[in-house]
This record gives C-alpha cells, structure tokens and sequence, in this order.
C-alpha cells in the first residue's frame, strides 16, 4: 500500500479528483464560495490526513503539477493576443489603467500589513496577490514571501473581488464598459474576468487583458519592493 | 503541429525565460518572460496561435488546477499565519475594494480625456 501512496500517480490522481469534484459541486450550487481551487486544497490534505501522507510524499506528483505552471503562464500570452484588437483601441486605458491600479494594490496591501504589523515574510507574499495566481506566485518566490500564503490570498482575493464588485457596479450605477473591464481584471484577476463575460463582450475583453498587463506591472514595481 | 510538438516548443520557450531571467543583472521571473517570447512570436506571426491551440487551450482552461499542489503546501505555512488570519482576511478585502475604485476611476478619466482631445483635434 505504501507503494501505491508514494506513486507520483496517486497524488496527481486524488489531486484531478477533488478538482473535478469540486467543479462539479461549484456548478451544481453556483456558490463562489465553493470555489474548484479552494475545494481540491481541503480534499487533497483531508486524503493526506486520512491516509496519513507527508507533504514531502505529495509532492513527489505535486512537483509534477506544478511544473506546467510555467506552461500555463506562458500561455496567458495567447489570452492577450486572442484580444489584440481592443488591445490596439483601448491602448492607453488598459496601459495606465492597470499600472495605476497595480500600484494602488501594493501600495495598500503594503500600508495595510504596517497597520496591522504583519510579519515581513508575510508582507512580502500578500504584496503580489491581486494578480493572476501563477503569476503572483512568481513574485512571491522573487520576493522571498512564502507561496502558499500568496496562493490563498490570491485565491481569496478573485471570489472575493468576484462578489463585491457587482455589487459596486449595480448600487453605483458603473456603466462605462472599458471602465468596468479593466477594473474588474486588475482587481480580482480571472475570477473577476469571469464576472466580466457575464456582464458584456467588451467587459470580458477589457478585463482579460487587464490580467495579463496588471501582471507585468505588479511584476515591476515589485522589483522596487526587494 | 501535433501536441507533442506543441508542448516542447512552450516548453522550450519556458526555458529560454529561465535562461534570460538568470542573465537579467536583476530580478524578474522567467515564466513572466516567457509569456512576453510567446506574446511577440505571436504579433509577429511566427507562431500562429491555431498551431499550438491544443497544448495551450488546455492550459488556459484548466489554468486553477496547476496551482493547487502550491495551495496544499499550506499545511506547512499554516503556523506562521494562524495568528494572523483575521488582517490577512481584511487586506485581501480592502485592497480589492481599492484597487477596483482607484482602476475605475483611472480608466474613466483617461477615457474622458481621450474623447475630449479627438473632438478638439477633429475640431480644428
């Protein structure tokens, strides 16, 4: 049995599992607070409690995983190039839109965690997290935070940002679609894009874009954090 | 190209990131690099995005399930944050709530200026 546990196999197989699971259960209930990624992270560690697994012991899958993080990444490139043509209309919007918005999120994440006198190390991994999580997870690394305190929080950030602001949208009367767009994708990445669609074609598009210039940006005033 | 040629040639362009993130004089991630070699291959049509759609529409679209094995690793963090769960829960939500007005408001003005200087440029 013991042999079985320690296959690379076994980890990424409960690991496809709880995922699917979890997609299911966040369809069937339509609840952002079921979230895939939060559900998978709670199955997998109830399997490896249950079954009495070390972390080092997932990981030998779990590294496997998350080597196609680099993959995945690069292809948010295709994401932006699929919308080149709101890119080339909206060029100055989305440039100084989610590089001022970028900047606003570290600056008030950073003021936060003095506020509240976080650790540096944990400073450090919330500073990245209102972008795209394999690329707040980059920044992270680079930044010396600890990642799977960034994973949570950008996590956490996207169905947050995914609730709230809709809410914002409707009670503020938020019509301006570019606006919308661009502040949705910078604030709550994917998740917030995926709310984006809902709203309109253009909003999605504005928003998908934004997840990818946000990330480069963050990525750069990062650099001025080290 | 089949997609075992798709996932060598992202592949190989991941590593080439990784070599130009090690040259860089400073920090800056080579995955990040990576999309920016892929960006420009695409504008300038030396990969057509349909060529490698396979390997590359499944990444996107699974995109939240490459970053669980990171999550699990909680477990380790957990005690360096447990005490500190409530700010944590209160940065992650104010600073959406920021960073969605400031975003907004940004946008909205530079729009405005934008239609205000074509009506004068198409004015004169």
């Amino acid at each position: 049995m013991q042999e079985v546990i320690e296959s690379p196999l076994f980890s990424i197989a409960i690991t496809i599992t709880g995922y699917e699971i979890g997609k299911w259960l966040n369809k069937k209930t339509n609840n952002p607070l079921l979230n895939p990624i939060l559900f998978d992270i709670c199955f997998v560690i109830l399997i490896m409690q249950l079954l009495d697994i070390s972390l080092e012991t997932y990981n030998i899958g779990g590294s496997v995983i998350n080597m196609l993080l680099a993959p995945a990444t690069a292809a948010l490139a295709v994401l932006m190039y699929n919308q080149l043509d709101a890119l080339k209309k909206n060029m100055l919007p989305v440039f100084i839109g989610t590089s001022v918005g970028a900047l606003s999120a570290m600056t008030s994440i950073f003021l936060m965690c003095k506020l509240f006198g976080l650790d540096e190390n944990i400073t450090l991994s919330l500073l990245p997290k209102s972008v795209t999580t394999p690329i707040a997870i980059e920044i992270s690394a680079q930044l010396g935070g600890i990642i799977p305190i960034t994973v949570a929080a950008a996590v956490f950030t996207g169905i947050m940002g995914m609730i709230i602001c809709p809410i914002f949208i409707k009670l503020f009367h938020m019509k301006e679609s570019v606006s919308v767009g661009i502040a949705l994708g910078t604030c709550s990445h994917v998740s917030g894009t995926s709310k984006a669609v809902e709203i309109g074609e253009l909003e999605g598009a504005m928003a998908g874009l934004s997840i990818g210039f946000a990330g480069i940006f963050t990525v750069i005033f990062s650099l001025f954090f080290l | 190209m089949n997609i075992c040629m798709q996932i060598a040639l992202l592949f190989f362009i991941c590593l080439l990131g990784q070599c130009i993130s090690l040259a860089l004089p400073f920090p800056f991630p080579g995955n990040i690099i990576a999309m920016l070699i892929l960006f420009i291959l695409l504008l300038t049509k030396v990969i057509k995005p349909e060529k490698i759609q396979d390997f590359t529409g499944f990444l996107l679209s699974n995109m939240a399930f490459f970053f669980v094995p990171a999550g699990v690793s909680i477990l380790e963090s957990y005690p360096i944050m447990k005490d500190s769960l409530l700010p944590i829960f209160l940065i992650c939500l104010l600073s959406t709530i920021i960073t969605f007005f400031v975003t907004f408001a940004t946008v909205k003005l530079v729009v405005t200026w934008q239609t205000k200087h074509k009506k004068t440029v198409k004015g004169e």
